[in-house]
């Protein structure tokens, strides 16, 4: 089943002489289970793509669709319902809230979407626990290492029924141990069902990926699905 | 991991919002924030408190000082008949008085002259609590006088006597034990000696207090052999109006300061709050974050600014007692507006943290994640709605002065509110009109000008705080210079006195002395100068030998002018079929000898031939030189008016001449005085002190004054609105400084990547300097221009009838506002900065 369906989107910035066409005629679709990274050279509309994606901008023409249900059109409150229920974010600067501890950070999504904060931490604590983090609960962003605070990021993006996980170059504020980590986690987290788009610079890290999407001035010059390589190394849970 | 995928629980609330564990959780956060970085909230939470605190003093200051329920003199009386103590039909007249108005309270006052002085005592006979003017005695220590031997004084006679209770007091011939300290609460300055009842005997005076008012054409239906006084109209509407005037004037500030926190919070938040949204927050869960905020420090502010306004009240009625002249309950707040001033600062609070909340929601998540402000509104709307604001708040003002006795409270109160939001909307486009200004100028100036239009929201929030603050400081510093008197000193400077030959100079009349009293005075005089250290400047006045001498006169206070010659001076007269009416103005005139010359430093040869009168004043004009030249009374010529020299004298103006005091101001030359046909006498004796004169050096003048048959003059008036002003202006620049504390920074920190840029591109500490100096000394100057000029426009309305007070501008305090603030800003703008912008990349989310 499809998660994530883009048909012909395309996104300009400003007017006249000073118009950019961030992407043009993008259409790309990702399935459960898979995970899509995105490459290109910098300014060729990779983050464009995936705020579109996430509902954060609206494109200027074209249609999204999330889990079947198209994107255009909505308001507001109904797009940041998609965000709190079926998709999830992985930021290159985590985007941890300062003022919440670990486990609170993990379950605010869930508690956004009405859930009670005791069950909502419960979740919380349980994708923590997933991800060895439960020994961090009740630290604050603050005091975990880099590492720490991306698995806590992810752990939040795919926490409750989250079908959709979208990561902004997800490893770039780490080292490449670090790095390789959490793409690890993010395929594992894909092999459950979850759709992935991984925007990423590092051609190693996009190996991870079922399909590499390369995007040049908006457009999609590319699609190629890579050997099998470092994904092979991905130990099965214990 | 499979738990992470499965096991997610269906959502209880079933809205799209999360319902109340979405508001928990972000409530949550909010506090969070709050309790994280309290310090950064410290400069809008001391600003909030400081606020909330100055708005309960000002309240309890404005409804103590001028919202008296009771008058002075009249207590909770409409009328008050004053009888004369010689009335043969005192008690007849006080019966039919009683039988036509009811309840009456009677005092009866006996005036004994002070020796050596020309001020006299009032003895008082008031009984305690009495149906009207319980109100205007009070008992302070010790008792009331209960016999015919004892007395209670009010505690300026017993330390003009220097006695306390249980001393002996012995003034007119009668001993008196004092036995309590009394005063009149709503006049402290009302000094007065309290005797048992009927022990004010003879009396000099009668007051009868009653409820009766006598309406339009209402005699008052019983023939009396004395003078009727009615209480004017009440102004409680106009007294309201000020208390309700300041405190939404204040609460208008505490909201601008409040706005301009929360911007600046809001701004330091904008990434996360976006990133609260890429987690699907909704824009009331994100608003929500500021509100909690919002809230957390409107309730701490308000609660910490209730406990120091109250404690600063308490504090500061001592102060307010002296100056106001009367008792003030301590606890005599209207609580009510104390509470709602509370209530009100954390609703404001709330608003204020709502609107930067609002402005963050509308704008798109990538520029909340991009740190990105707002692009800049167009000014031409906000102007417009500023300048018909403006407009209409003055008009408001206008309007709110109905007749000569009315006011329209809530007129006074929407002016005072609608001018200033007016002002508010016009500051953007004063920053762009200050920045196109400084398209010419260095790099770092313009670049800081049109930083404050990028960031318009703030500055916009800053300067409108800013100009507030000085508005109402501009307005208490031109407004009290307008209301004072025009020369500030008072009858006499404090180290001045006056020795007069008669007791009261608006007789017009002097005795001459003899050779030998003369020489006896002046010895005896010199001797005094010497002891405490003074000069003693004799002072001449004039007189027509032709008018003789004139018979002994009654005067005030039961008090004989002896007989002496009718002197000179200057008054508006009009001369009538049956004699000669000064209609006001008089001025004694006192001879200009070369002694009292060089007294002032004026050089004879300074003065001209053709000049009749000496003067520093211009307010002269229409005075005529008055002098009686034939004797007046029934000996005068066919009965018609006196002969009297009706001359309008040719006026010199000398600013080394004192003005508006006892002193002598206005001199007659000696031209004048041989043109004239005048002749010179002693009149009186200046003395100059090196130092303020303590009552010590006053009491020992009076004494001999006593002995040598003169009466003394000294300082009585030392109150001056220069200490309010000049606090005002204190606190007005540093509600300013702090504003811009919180602001400036704010912006300079944004701008940290243009910083970074400037620094690669060779630009040193002095241009980071350059640029804050700037932008916070462009703040504050607009501020400074903004508010004074609106305190200008709205007091030019406000004295519409008589501009001429205006004309005495607070000059050392509006230079301090205008030019001083900004200097002051740009000074510590370019101290504070210059630190070396951070190299990292990165922002941590706040």
């Amino acid at each position: 089943m499809t998660v994530l369906e883009l048909r012909g989107v395309s996104k300009v910035y400003g007017e006249g002489s000073a118009q950019v066409h961030a992407l043009r005629e993008v259409s790309l679709s990702v399935g459960e289970g898979q995970l899509v990274a995105v490459m290109g050279p910098s300014g060729s509309g990779k983050s464009t793509l995936l705020t579109i994606a996430g509902t954060l901008e609206e494109p200027t023409s074209g249609d999204v669709l999330i889990a079947g249900e198209p994107v255009s059109g909505m308001g507001r409150d109904d797009r940041a319902r998609i965000r709190r229920r079926c998709l999830g974010y992985v930021f290159q600067d985590f985007n941890l809230l300062a003022g919440l501890t670990v486990a609170e950070n993990v379950s605010l999504p869930l508690e956004l979407d009405g859930m009670p904060a005791r069950s909502a931490v419960q979740c919380g604590l349980r994708a923590l626990d997933e991800l060895g983090l439960r020994g961090r609960a009740g630290s604050f962003p603050d005091e975990l290492s880099g590492g720490e605070r991306q698995r806590v990021a992810i752990a939040r993006a795919v926490v409750g029924d989250r079908r959709l996980l979208l990561a902004d170059e997800p490893s770039g504020a780490l080292d490449s141990a670090n790095g390789e980590a959490v793409m690890r986690l993010i395929r594992a987290a894909c092999r459950r069902g979850v759709a992935g788009v991984v925007v990423t610079h590092d051609a190693q890290l996009a190996s991870w990926a079922d399909r590499v999407v390369f995007l040049r001035d908006g457009r999609i010059v590319d699609q190629t699905v890579p050997a099998s390589g470092p994904e092979s190394l991905l130990t099965p849970n214990p | 991991m499979s738990a992470i995928l499965s096991e997610r629980p269906a959502p209880v609330e079933a809205r799209s919002g999360g319902g109340r564990p979405a508001r928990r959780a972000v409530a949550r956060w909010g506090w969070r924030l709050f309790r994280r970085e309290w310090r950064r909230h410290l400069l809008v939470l001391s600003m909030l408190t400081l606020a909330v605190a100055a708005t309960i003093v000002g309240l309890g200051t404005a409804t103590n000082a001028t919202k008296l329920k009771a008058d002075p003199t009249f207590g909770t009386a409409n009328t008050i008949v004053t009888l004369s103590g010689s009335n043969q039909r005192l008690a007849a007249d006080i019966a039919a008085l009683r039988a036509k108005a009811g309840p009456l309270d009677v005092v009866a006052h006996q005036q004994l002259a002070i020796p050596g002085s020309v001020a006299s005592i009032d003895i008082r006979d008031q009984a305690p609590g009495g149906t009207f003017d319980r109100v205007t005695l009070r008992l302070d220590a010790g008792s009331y006088p209960a016999g015919p031997g004892e007395v209670a004084l009010t505690s300026g006679l017993a330390r003009q006597f220097d006695l306390k209770i249980g001393s002996t007091w012995t003034a007119g011939g009668t001993s008196r034990r004092v036995v309590g300290i009394v005063e009149n609460p709503l006049n402290l300055l009302d000094e007065f000696a309290l005797v048992a009842p009927g022990q004010a005997r003879p009396p000099t005076t009668v007051s009868i207090f009653t409820s009766w008012h006598p309406g339009p054409g209402r005699g008052l239906g019983v023939s009396l052999n004395g003078s009727v006084s009615s209480r004017g109209p009440q102004h409680s509407g106009a007294a309201d109006a000020l208390v309700l005037a300041l405190g939404t004037i204040g609460l208008l500030f505490v909201g601008l300061m409040a706005v301009a926190g929360f911007t600046v919070m809001a701004q330091r938040h904008q990434r996360a709050l976006g990133m609260l949204s890429s987690l699907g927050a909704t824009d009331r869960q994100v608003r929500l974050v500021m509100l909690a905020d919002g809230a957390a420090v409107g309730a701490l502010g308000a609660l910490a600014g209730g406990v120091i306004g109250v404690g600063a009240w308490l504090a500061f009625v001592p102060t307010l007692q002296a100056t106001s002249g009367h008792r003030i309950d301590r606890f005599g707040l209207p609580w009510w507006a104390v509470g709602v001033s509370l209530v009100l600062a954390v609703l404001t609070a709330l608003i204020a943290a709502w609107w930067p909340a609002r402005a963050i929601t509308k704008a798109s998540v990538i520029a909340a994640f991009a740190g990105r402000p707002s692009p800049p509104r167009s000014v031409r709307r906000f102007s417009a709605v500023g300048a018909v604001l403006v407009a209409g708040g003055l008009a408001l003002l206008y309007f709110s002065d109905h007749g000569s006795d009315h006011t329209r409270p809530p007129f006074i109160v929407l002016g005072a509110l609608v001018t200033p939001i007016g002002l508010l909307f016009l500051a953007p486009l004063a920053i762009r009109v200050l920045a196109a200004a400084a398209a010419r100028t260095g790099v770092a100036v313009r670049l800081a000008l049109r930083d404050l239009v990028r960031y318009q929201a703030r500055s916009g929030a800053a300067l409108g705080s800013i100009t507030l603050a000085l508005a109402i400081t501009a307005t208490i510093a031109v407004s009290s210079a307008a209301s004072s008197t025009p020369d500030p000193v008072g009858n006499l400077a404090p180290d001045q006195l006056m020795m007069y030959v008669t007791p009261d100079t608006s007789a017009g009349q002097v005795p001459p002395l003899s050779a030998p009293q003369l020489g006896a005075v002046t010895g005896r005089l010199d001797q005094l100068a010497r002891a405490i250290h003074a000069t003693m400047v004799p002072l001449e006045q004039a007189y027509s030998p032709a008018a003789g001498l004139q018979p002994p006169i009654s005067g005030p206070g039961g008090r004989t002018i002896p007989a002496g010659y009718p002197v000179a001076s200057l008054a508006k007269v009009t001369i009538r079929p049956r004699g000669v009416e000064i209609s006001g103005g008089f001025d004694p005139l006192y001879v200009a000898t070369p002694a009292l010359l060089a007294h002032y430093g004026i050089s004879p040869s300074a003065v001209s031939s053709g000049a009749d009168i000496l003067t520093a004043r211009s307010d002269l004009a229409g005075r005529k030189l008055f002098a009686l030249q034939s004797p007046v009374g029934p000996g005068t010529a066919n009965g018609g008016p006196p002969k009297v020299a009706d001359v309008t004298p040719t006026l010199q103006h000398l600013t080394q001449l004192p003005r508006y005091s006892s002193a002598p101001g206005s001199l007659l030359t000696t031209a004048a005085l041989q043109r004239l046909g005048l002749t010179a006498l002693p009149g009186a004796w200046l003395v100059q002190a090196a130092h303020p004169l303590t009552g010590q050096q006053i009491h020992t003048a009076q004494a001999a004054a006593a002995g040598l048959g003169l009466y003394v003059e000294a300082r009585t008036a030392t109150k001056s609105s220069a200490a309010l002003r000049n606090w005002s202006t204190a606190v007005g620049v540093l509600l300013a400084l702090g504003v811009l504390g919180m602001t400036v920074g704010l912006i300079r920190s944004e701008t940290a990547g243009a910083l970074r840029i400037l620094a690669a591109a060779g630009a040193g500490s002095a241009t980071r300097r350059t640029i804050t100096g700037a932008t916070s000394g462009a703040l504050a100057l607009l501020g400074a221009l903004l508010g004074t000029a609106g305190a200008y426009a709205a007091l030019l309305v406000w004295y519409r009838s008589d501009l001429s007070p205006l004309g005495r501008v607070p000059v050392v305090n509006l230079v301090l506002i205008v030019a001083g603030l900004p200097l002051l800003a740009s000074g510590g703008g370019w101290l504070l900065a210059g630190r070396e912008p951070p190299a990292i990349a990165r922002r941590p989310l706040d």
